[in-house]
């Protein structure tokens, strides 16, 4: 796998407490050791609430934060299909399956790298946690956090701090910036002289997809967070998979978003219809090149 | 209290069986649960080289169920053999490998590279996937071709034969039969069923691939009817396979006269649910005063045909 991360517990998760942010939007905070414990940003854990038989499987939840002294962490959830509304009902004292901490980080920013970190919609979750991470290692960053409108960003009072500075962009302007979110991220790279920031991103894929592209259009290096459909989260259903390029492969190879993700290196994925990146070159050797990534139509129907 | 059962010459610790497709090659779970505990693995579909599968998006859920199509993605024979393989062994539990191929020779050149390899208890035979546009299905769904396909693999190994049969057939029992009559030494009953979701925005289908195949609970008690058919029709042991998610799932197979069964979808929802199960199972045959899991084995009472003789096992 390449790097050391701990082996996940399966365990029943009381729920601890479940704090409403207004809308569909939920914090909800579960007791679980090894989650707790052994997490980084940009893992996830597998959860479904209670045990009843629907929906069948479990869903895949982007950790918001953990507290290793409680032994909990909490989810950002917002209530939209029937795994993540029954999430959502649960009473604190009531029990989920979870399966976690999953998959593989973001990378650590360092201390006067200055990352700049992008999230579209509920895919905020890891820059929260991101954030207490950065906090703890005395790097800074700036967010910029979009969503079609204010609604859409109730997290925003909780990311800025000594770590982060957020920059919201609202495709209705009602909040910051009037624009997507590649419109202020955009800006601020026009600004900069000299600096080479890395980009952190997780959101809907068109935007990850975008941002990816700008950042090879300015060669700037790129961690994405990919959210495709999901079965089992540790690599036996392979329901999961894109298409990536990896150093030394001759050709693009298909990779469980769980195990080997769910963050890639932006230059490596094999974007849906994309025919400009260097991975998209590389993979049209192959024979058959279906879309790298699921989630857009699955989206509507998940959660 | 004995939950060992043995089968097509197998000992299995626990009728429980990890199905294929749906446990990886077994590896994936080191750590997270104690493999020990399975009866037995039945490892993801193994070609001759190793394949990409089908394109994304490769599962949807539907109703108590999982609908996919995967396309037998796989790292081929020759790298499980020689990645997989020794890893597996430090396991005490069954292992088997389950064959695919394109052609009557690819699944009896697959069989013949299992053969004599130290770790492999048997072969499933996957005659049956959904998900592919050669092989599969077309094998499975066509009585001679399922006599051929597992006649070439009898020939090509001394390892146990398990065709996994195919629930798209309007009388499984001709296939049941053809199997067996080509020297299949047990069955495994049975693969997914052929099934369509549409994406009613887009009016395409929900699945890359278009069909799929259906598992899950949905399914259970189809595939109790068809393994419960198949077991009557041959003499060799029928493995039941189809939405088992507790142990009264378990018993429903056992009584319908299979002597183990496969867990499939259920693995994914709970990757712990063989502990669990096995607990559930042991309770329900000591609160029923039984000491031995094979004495519930076929003891089903169906009105009109009363108790079938139990079979050879």
């Amino acid at each position: 796998m390449g790097y050391d991360r701990a082996m996940p517990a399966n365990r029943l998760a009381p729920l601890v407490s479940r704090e409403s942010l207004g809308g569909s939007f939920f914090v909800l905070t579960f007791a679980h050791e090894e989650t707790a414990r052994e997490a980084r940003p940009g893992q996830f854990v597998m959860i479904k609430a209670g045990t009843s038989a629907e929906p069948p499987l479990r869903r895949p939840f982007s950790i918001l934060s953990v507290e290793p002294a409680s032994s909990t962490f909490s989810l950002f959830v917002k209530a939209i299909g029937p795994g993540s509304r029954a999430l959502c009902a649960l009473e604190p004292g009531e029990v989920a399956q979870c399966l976690g901490p999953l998959g593989r980080p973001f990378t650590t920013p360092v201390p006067g790298s200055e990352p700049l970190l992008v999230a579209g919609g509920y895919g905020v979750a890891p820059f929260r946690f991101m954030a207490d991470e950065m906090q703890r290692e005395g790097a800074r960053g700036l967010l910029f956090y979009g969503g079609r409108t204010a609604a859409d960003l109730p997290l925003l009072p909780r990311l800025s701090g000594p770590a982060l500075t957020v920059l919201p962009a609202t495709e209705d302007g009602s909040l910051g910036t009037c624009g997507r979110v590649t419109v202020p991220l955009e800006n601020h790279l026009d600004r900069l002289s000299g600096s080479r920031p890395k980009l952190f991103a997780c959101g809907p894929e068109a935007m990850m997809h975008a941002v990816a592209r700008l950042a090879e259009r300015r060669s700037l290096p790129a961690e994405v967070s990919l959210d495709p459909w999901m079965g089992c989260g540790v690599g036996t259903c392979l329901g999961c998979v894109v298409r990536v390029q990896s150093a030394g492969d001759e050709r693009p190879k298909l990779r469980c978003a769980c195990t080997e993700g769910p963050v890639f290196d932006a230059s490596r994925v094999v974007w849906p219809g994309d025919d400009c990146s260097s991975a998209r070159r590389a993979a049209a050797a192959c024979e058959e090149a279906p879309r790298a990534v699921s989630g857009s139509e699955a989206a509507g129907a998940r959660g | 209290m004995r939950l060992a059962v043995e089968l097509a010459g197998i000992r299995f610790k626990n009728p429980l069986i990890a199905a294929s497709g749906t446990f990886g090659y077994g590896v994936e779970y080191e750590g997270l649960i104690e493999l020990e505990r399975l009866g037995g693995i039945v490892a993801k579909g193994l070609y001759l080289r190793p394949r990409d599968g089908a394109p994304v998006p490769r599962i949807v859920e539907t109703p108590a169920g999982l609908l996919n199509a995967i396309g037998l993605q796989g790292i081929g024979i020759d790298a499980f053999l020689r990645e997989v393989l020794p890893r597996m062994r430090r396991h005490d539990t069954a292992l088997l490998v389950n064959v695919c191929g394109d052609t009557v020779d690819e699944y009896a050149e697959v069989a013949r590279r299992c053969d004599g390899q130290p770790g492999i208890a048997g072969l499933e035979i996957n005659i049956s996937c959904p998900n592919v546009t050669q092989g599969g299905m077309a094998f499975g769904g066509d009585a001679r071709m399922t006599h051929q396909v597992v006649a070439a693999v009898r020939a090509a190994t001394r390892l146990p034969v398990i065709p996994k049969l195919s629930p798209n057939v309007s009388d499984i029992t001709v296939f049941a039969r053809a199997a067996e009559e080509a020297g299949a030494d047990a069955l495994s009953c049975i693969n997914t069923l052929l099934g369509l979701a549409i994406d009613v925005e887009s009016r395409r289908p929900r699945l890359g691939f278009g069909t799929g195949g259906l598992s899950g609970p949905a399914i259970r008690p189809i595939a109790v009817r068809m393994a419960w058919q198949a077991a009557r029709a041959v003499k060799i042991p029928v493995i039941g396979v189809g939405g088992i998610a507790s142990a009264s799932d378990v018993l429903e197979f056992l009584i319908a006269g299979c002597p183990a069964v496969q867990i499939g979808t259920a693995s994914f929802v709970d990757p712990g649910i063989f502990e669990r199960v096995l607990a559930d199972l042991s309770a329900w045959l000591e609160g029923h005063g039984l000491d031995d899991v094979n004495a519930v084995v076929g003891t089903l009472e169906y009105p009109g045909l009363g108790r079938p003789c139990p079979q050879e096992r």
